[in-house]
C-alpha cells in the first residue's frame, strides 16, 4: 500500500510544478522503403509512417491521461535521410521531404526528424543530395528537421563539411528570409550525433538501433527550479551540495515518470521500449528554463564568472538521479542551453550579460551546444563555420555530443530582437565578434584529426 | 490463510495507550491461537486493530471477544468485535481490477466523501485504503480504489473533476503506479523488470 506522504509529494510535483513528459518520440526505420523510383519510394514512405504512428498520439494521450502526467510533444524519427536518397537528385529529395511533411501531418505528430547526413569522414552521394537540398526541404516543409554530423571522436573534424555548412546555413536563411531565416531553426550540425536521441531537431534513427522503438524525453527544469524554491524556502544553511541533491532526487522522479509512460506507449504500440534522454530542455514559458535555475544557484547575471561551474554541477546532478532511476538511459542526457527558447537566457542577452564565448564555454560541460543562437545575417559563412569548427573541437576532444543551430538572420544586426515563434521563442540577435577573421582557416579544409586519447589535459 | 482452520475476524477499538496489541495478542495466545494478519490505526487519540487468529479447537465468536475484552480490564476498556472468518475461497470473486489512488483538495464542507463515495460505489469500485485530513479550512482525500478494468479512466477522471469543481475541489485520478515510479526503488508495482519484454500490466 502506497503511504500517504508519497502520494502527496508526488501530486505536489504533478500539479504544482508541472511535470510533464516532454517529447515521446517514436523512432521508425525507413530503409525498406527506399528504390530508385521517387513515386513507389515516397508511397511506401507514407504508407509506412501512417501505418506505424497514427496511432501515437491518441496512445500518448491516453497512456498520459492514465497517470495524469501529459505527453506535450509526440514526434518521429527517421533513418537518415542520406541512405534512402543515393541515386535521387534534390528534387527527389525535396519530394520525399514533402511525403514527409504530408505524413507526419497526417498522424497529427508535432515533428519529425532524421532529413540527416553523417559526414564526419566524407561524403557519400546522397549526403551530398541531402546538404544540396537543405535550403529548399527546410523552406518548403513545416515539419521535416535536419541534422549533419561533420565530427566524431574516431574521424575527427570533417572541415570540409564544416565549410559546407556555414555557405548551406546562409542559402538557407535566405530561402526563408519572410520568416527571418527559421528554416536553420530545423538544422542541427552534431560532434558524435547520438542514435537515440527523441530531441528535435536532431532525431535520427541511427545504424544499431531496432526497425522501432519509443524514446523519451523527459520534463524540463521548471519542475527542478520549483523543487530547488521550496528546498531553498526551507533551509536557511544550504551548501551548493544540497542543492545537487534535491536536483538528483528531483531528476530521478522525473526520470522514473519518463520511463514509465514511454514503457506503457511502447507496449501499446507494439515496439520496443528504447531509452530516456534526461535532458532538461526548457520552452519559453517563464519558469520553463536553465538559465532560472542558474540564478537559484546564485549568479546573478547568467554569463558571469561562475555560470559554467553551475552548468556544469546542474548537468552533473541531472545525470546521477536518473542514471539511478533507469537502465536505459541514452540520447544526449544533458541540460540544454538554447537561447532564444530560455527566456532567461534570451534576456541575459538582450541585457549584455551573455555572449557567445562565454555560451562556448559552458556548452564544454553540459548538452548540446550552441544552440538556437540568432546572428546576424551579414555574418561571412566562415565565420559561421568556424563557429561550428570551434563546438565541434569541443565535442571531439572531450568525447561529448556538441551541435550548433545558429541562425543568420536576413537583414537582422545584433541587438536586434527576433521572434521565431512558439516553443523556438525570440531573442536579441547576438553579436559575432571578429567576423570575418577565420577565413583562411576555413578554406583550408580537409580534416582535422581524430584526437589522442591519452594524456588528457 | 489461516494457521489453524477455525479462522475469526477481531475488531478491537480503545483509547490510545501502550500496551494494546500485547494485551489482545496475549489473549489470543492463551486460547493457543495465531495471528494470522493484523492492520492498526490511530486517528485522533482512538485506536483501532482488525486482525485475523485462527484457532486449534472451534469457539463461539463471543467467548473470543469476552477473552479480548478481559485482557484490556485492568487498564481501559476494549470495544471488540468477533465474527468468523470466511475461507478465501467463499469470498465472492472478484473482477479484473486496476489500483488507481483519487486525490481531493479544497475548502473543506459537509458531503465532500459522501459525494465521492457515492459516484465509486455506483460504479462498483472498492475503496482499500482511505485517508482524509483537516488541514485549516482545507480538506485533504486521498483514496486509493481498485477500479474494475472495463471503466472508461478518462471519462471517470471527467466525471470526478466536474463533481469536484462543483464542490470547490481539485480532484484527479490516476494509476499507482505514477506514485510507485517516483517514490519507491523500483519501477512500478507491476513491471517484474524493466529488462522484460516491455510488459506492462
Amino acid at each position: 500500500m502506497l503511504r500517504t506522504d508519497e502520494i502527496l509529494s508526488t501530486i505536489h510535483m504533478l500539479h504544482a510544478e508541472h511535470l510533464d513528459v516532454r517529447s515521446v518520440t517514436l523512432a521508425l526505420s525507413l530503409e525498406d522503403c527506399a528504390g530508385s523510383n521517387i513515386d513507389h519510394f515516397c508511397r511506401k514512405v507514407r504508407h509506412k509512417i501512417v501505418s506505424r504512428a497514427s496511432r501515437l498520439v491518441e496512445v500518448c494521450d491516453r497512456v498520459g491521461a492514465k497517470y495524469g502526467i501529459p505527453v506535450i510533444n509526440k514526434r518521429l524519427a527517421i533513418s537518415p535521410a542520406a541512405s534512402l536518397l543515393a541515386g535521387h537528385g534534390v528534387a527527389g529529395a525535396v519530394r520525399f521531404a514533402q511525403t514527409l511533411d504530408a505524413a507526419v501531418d497526417e498522424c497529427g505528430v508535432d515533428f519529425l526528424g532524421g532529413f540527416t547526413a553523417l559526414v564526419q569522414k566524407g561524403i557519400t552521394a546522397g549526403d551530398d543530395v541531402v546538404i544540396r537540398a537543405l535550403p529548399e526541404v527546410l523552406a518548403a516543409t513545416q515539419r521535416v528537421c535536419a541534422s549533419v554530423n561533420v565530427a566524431s571522436r574516431r574521424a575527427g573534424i570533417n572541415m570540409d563539411a564544416v565549410g559546407e555548412m556555414g555557405r548551406v546555413l546562409l542559402q538557407i536563411a535566405e530561402a526563408t528570409a519572410d520568416a527571418r531565416g527559421f528554416g536553420c531553426a530545423k538544422l542541427v550540425v552534431f560532434a558524435n550525433i547520438p542514435e537515440d536521441n527523441p530531441f528535435m531537431a536532431g532525431a535520427y534513427v541511427g545504424s544499431g538501433e531496432p526497425e522501432a522503438a519509443v524514446n523519451i524525453g523527459v520534463s524540463g527544469p521548471g519542475v527542478v527550479s520549483s523543487a530547488l524554491k521550496r528546498r531553498l524556502a526551507e533551509g536557511d544553511s544550504l551548501t551548493l551540495g544540497d542543492l545537487a541533491e534535491e536536483i538528483k532526487i528531483t531528476s530521478f522522479r522525473v526520470t522514473r515518470v519518463g520511463e514509465l509512460i514511454g514503457r506503457e506507449v511502447a507496449k501499446e504500440l507494439g515496439v520496443p521500449f528504447g531509452i530516456v534522454d534526461l535532458s532538461l530542455a526548457p520552452t519559453p514559458t517563464v519558469g520553463d528554463s536553465v538559465g532560472e535555475i542558474l540564478k537559484m544557484l546564485g549568479i546573478e547575471r547568467i554569463g558571469a564568472p561562475g555560470s559554467t561551474a553551475a552548468v556544469a554541477m546542474l548537468n552533473d546532478a541531472v545525470k546521477k538521479g536518473g542514471m539511478f532511476a533507469s537502465s536505459s538511459v541514452g540520447g544526449l542526457s544533458g541540460a540544454f542551453i538554447p537561447v532564444s527558447e530560455d527566456a532567461a537566457l534570451a534576456d541575459a542577452v538582450g541585457r549584455g550579460h551573455l555572449v557567445l564565448e562565454k555560451l562556448e564555454a559552458m556548452t564544454s560541460v553540459c548538452s548540446v551546444g550552441l544552440d538556437m543562437i540568432a546572428v546576424p545575417g551579414d555574418t561571412p559563412a566562415e565565420t559561421l563555420s568556424a563557429i561550428i569548427a570551434d563546438e565541434m573541437a569541443i565535442g571531439v576532444i572531450n568525447d561529448k555530443t556538441t551541435a550548433v543551430r545558429l541562425v543568420p538572420v536576413p537583414g537582422a544586426k545584433a541587438g536586434e530582437v527576433v521572434d521565431f515563434g512558439g516553443l523556438f521563442g525570440a531573442m536579441p540577435v547576438m553579436e559575432v565578434r571578429n567576423a570575418g577573421a577565420s577565413r583562411e582557416f576555413v578554406r583550408f579544409g580537409g580534416r582535422i584529426p581524430a584526437p589522442i586519447q591519452s594524456l588528457k589535459n | 490463510m489461516s494457521g489453524f482452520k477455525n479462522a475469526y475476524v477481531l475488531n478491537v477499538m480503545s483509547s490510545d495507550h501502550p500496551g494494546i496489541v500485547a494485551a489482545v495478542t496475549g489473549a489470543v495466545e492463551s486460547l493457543g491461537g495465531n495471528l494470522d494478519a493484523c492492520s492498526q490505526t490511530v486517528l485522533g487519540g482512538y485506536f483501532t486493530l482488525i486482525i485475523i487468529v485462527s484457532l486449534p479447537e472451534p469457539l463461539e465468536p463471543e467467548r473470543l471477544a469476552d477473552r479480548v475484552r478481559e485482557a484490556g480490564a485492568p487498564n481501559s476498556e476494549f470495544q471488540v468485535m468477533v465474527r468468523r472468518a470466511r475461507h478465501e475461497s467463499e469470498l465472492p470473486k472478484q473482477e479484473s481490477c486496476e489500483r488507481f489512488v483519487i486525490t481531493a483538495f479544497g475548502r473543506d464542507r459537509p458531503g465532500v466523501v459522501r459525494s465521492f463515495s457515492q459516484y465509486l460505489a455506483a460504479k462498483d469500485i472498492n475503496i482499500v485504503d482511505l485517508y482524509g485530513d483537516l488541514r485549516g479550512d482545507d480538506f485533504v482525500l486521498i483514496g486509493q480504489v481498485e477500479v474494475p478494468v472495463h471503466w472508461d479512466v478518462r471519462m471517470m477522471q471527467d466525471d470526478l473533476e466536474q463533481m469536484g469543481s462543483e464542490l470547490g475541489f481539485t480532484v484527479k485520478l490516476q494509476h499507482e503506479n505514477i506514485f510507485v515510479a517516483t517514490n519507491q526503488l523500483r519501477l512500478s508495482a507491476t513491471f517484474p523488470s524493466p529488462f522484460g519484454r516491455g510488459e506492462v500490466s
